[in-house]
């Protein structure tokens, strides 16, 4: 799994890509996480999240969110992305771990929002393809 | 007739600095674009232009969606987009009007002149950065429960007033005297007054800064002189919006409207302008909503403001009442409201004016100007970027005829992010603005300091050119920065 910084005029754009989605989820976190802080230290505590959306994209978009309120509400800043996805009937959920390092110890700028704008979530040859555009 | 092709949207010229794209497809209203043909070069580098397209096709949206000369690709919905939408058989729209809900700036002024700051500004621009939070997890001016982010939902700048963050003057000068009668904190989310609770006074980063600058010239002296402006005064910029709280109304609805009401969302190009239809429990419950996040901004620029005159008042020795560091205007420039406008065939009708990066530019004798502006318009506080002047405008005579009352709201980026740090290191900028401009800045991130270099913006003096041109906002008033802090 991969992912990379793309050029948008205000805001910032993550691609990223995974043998599968659940590597495609965790990437783009992880992706996420680089757009605000590029030196991040070791320490911070795994902590778990979990959403459920009624599709593949709105989950995507969901998590990216609910990662984004628990850096606010915990102060920190979610690495170390790991996520599980799975689909019950037109339910779809994620269940999640990240590694929250705290704040007040990186500098960091914030991303303020995930957007559906020009998202791509698709399954490719090699795998998973995603493309987020961030609020920053 | 002239035209300009933009790599396959081909635009008509109206008249000078006018450009309509014609309505097709499932647009319901032509687009315009008001530019000069230097700033539409630079427009049509990016999805600016299809994103204008797109955003025509909201239903009920009335004359044309417009883009201001400082447009710039965002997401969904341009920024720097202007769309009047029927508030009885159109919709309103989260994307349109953005996540940074009340996203805006003000302006205080002093009777200090520049001398009195000279020498100074590096213990100024010390003791602001130190006392007035910034940066990612940098905390609020205030720490608050629940009952308290209730209350400032509710009654925005008038709690503050309460709390004695205010005094009743700041209320007079701004937009709504601070306060939206429609805000309903019962339709902000738990999680969204979770992400509000410990950043009431805060800058956040990205583009928002705090700045001290200095007037340098003055276009049109009874104006200025009603703004209470001359040249050489010291005046202190704030721009900053209602951060995580704000920025949590907008995902919530946007996912609750693209659940109830994808017909709706089937007829437009893009998912990010997921929108409720006049009328509809979303399309009330969100604008009771977004007034509430429009009220938390209005006191998270308050509250930012009353700390820098504390921070005034030890430096230079003085209370802020002898400095005259008066509240000047805060305008919005991410907000949607109800306002009665003149549409097509001569019709009055009550419209959702999403402005996003765009400001509210109403002329003289609107009854929502301020009576301390009713004479001379509402004043327009238009931020350049570090290295560059900031404009003060006044709401012009074209405004209602042309724009819905808007104009534009800042230079408008030109370079991407990525791109900015790659050609700038945020030491060396922060160097140069010192040595070269007198400019002093302090930021948590050399990044940001890099990813908002004067380089990367598009050229404030012709955006504000063009609104002079064009009438929509005249200009009064030129300042230049002094000390600069930010995220």
């Amino acid at each position: 799994m991969s992912f990379d910084l793309r050029e948008h005029t205000a805001d910032v754009a993550v691609e990223a890509t995974g043998p599968d989605l659940d590597a495609a989820f965790a990437a783009v976190a992880d992706g996420l996480a680089a757009a605000m802080c590029e030196d991040v230290p070791d320490d911070g505590e795994r902590f778990s999240l979990s959403v459920s959306a009624e599709s593949r994209e709105a989950l995507l978009f969901d998590y990216l969110d609910e990662l984004i309120y628990e850096r606010d509400v915990r102060g920190v800043l979610p690495v170390d992305n790991e996520a599980t996805v799975s689909r019950d009937g037109d339910e779809w959920t994620c269940e999640a771990t990240a590694r929250g390092v705290p704040l007040d110890a990186i500098t960091a700028r914030e991303i303020k929002a995930v957007t559906y704008s020009e998202m791509d979530l698709a399954e490719t040859d090699e795998g998973w393809h995603a493309y987020v555009v961030f609020d920053v | 007739m002239t035209t300009y092709d933009a790599d396959g949207i081909t635009l008509e010229k109206v008249r000078d600095y006018v450009w309509e794209i014609p309505q097709e497809g499932g647009m319901n209203a032509p687009a315009r674009v008001l530019a000069s043909e230097a700033l539409l070069e630079e427009i049509e580098q990016d999805k600016t232009l299809q994103q204008l397209k797109n955003s025509a096709h909201l239903p009920g949206v009335r004359k044309h969606a417009i883009c201001m000369p400082d447009g710039h690709q965002g997401y969904g919905f341009p920024v720097g987009g202007v769309a009047g939408i029927d508030a009885e058989d159109g919709c309103i729209s989260p994307g349109a009007v953005g996540y940074d809900v009340n996203c805006g700036v003000r302006m205080m002024t002093t009777n200090l002149s520049y001398d009195d700051v000279q020498g100074r500004e590096e213990e100024l621009v010390n003791n602001l950065f130190e006392n007035i939070p910034s940066g990612l997890g940098g905390g609020g001016v205030v720490e608050t429960g629940m009952d308290t982010i209730e209350a400032i939902l509710e009654r925005g700048m008038d709690w503050a007033l309460e709390a004695g963050w205010a005094v009743e003057d700041d209320l007079a000068h701004c937009e709504d005297e601070g306060f939206r009668p429609e805000a309903d904190a019962d339709k902000v989310s738990k999680k969204a007054k979770d992400r509000g609770k410990n950043q009431v006074g805060s800058l956040g980063s990205g583009n928002h800064f705090l700045e001290v600058q200095r007037v340098t010239d003055v276009y049109r002296e009874d104006v200025a002189d009603s703004f209470g402006l001359e040249p050489d005064q010291i005046v202190v910029l704030i721009h900053c919006g209602s951060r995580g709280l704000g920025h949590q109304v907008c995902t919530d609805y946007l996912r609750e409207i693209e659940q109830a009401h994808q017909g709706m969302l089937n007829q437009l190009p893009d998912k990010e302008l997921a929108a409720a239809p006049a009328g509809s429990q979303l399309a009330e419950d969100y604008y009771g909503a977004m007034c509430a996040a429009i009220n938390y901004a209005w006191v998270n620029r308050q509250l930012i403001m009353h700390r820098t005159r504390q921070v005034f008042e030890r430096v230079f020795d003085q209370s802020w009442q002898e400095m005259e560091m008066d509240l000047l205007y805060d305008v919005a420039h991410n907000i949607a409201k109800k306002e009665v406008h003149t549409v097509e065939g001569g019709e009055e009708r009550e419209l959702f004016v999403h402005r996003k990066g765009a400001t509210r530019a109403f002329p003289a004798g609107r009854e929502e100007v301020p009576p301390a502006y009713n004479d001379v318009g509402q004043p327009i506080i238009i931020p350049g970027s570090m290295g560059a002047g900031s404009y003060v405008l006044r709401g012009g005579e074209n405004s209602l005829a042309e724009t819905f009352g808007s104009t534009a709201h800042g230079a408008g980026r030109l370079m991407s992010r990525t791109q900015a740090k790659n050609e700038y290191w945020g030491e060396d900028v922060r160097d140069e603005l010192r040595e070269q401009n007198q400019i002093y800045v302090k930021a948590n991130s050399g990044a940001t300091v890099a990813e908002e270099a004067p380089g990367v913006y598009k050229d404030v003096d012709e955006v504000v050119r063009v609104s002079d041109a064009l009438g929509i906002g005249d200009k009064v008033a030129r300042t230049f920065p002094v000390c600069n802090i930010k995220g």
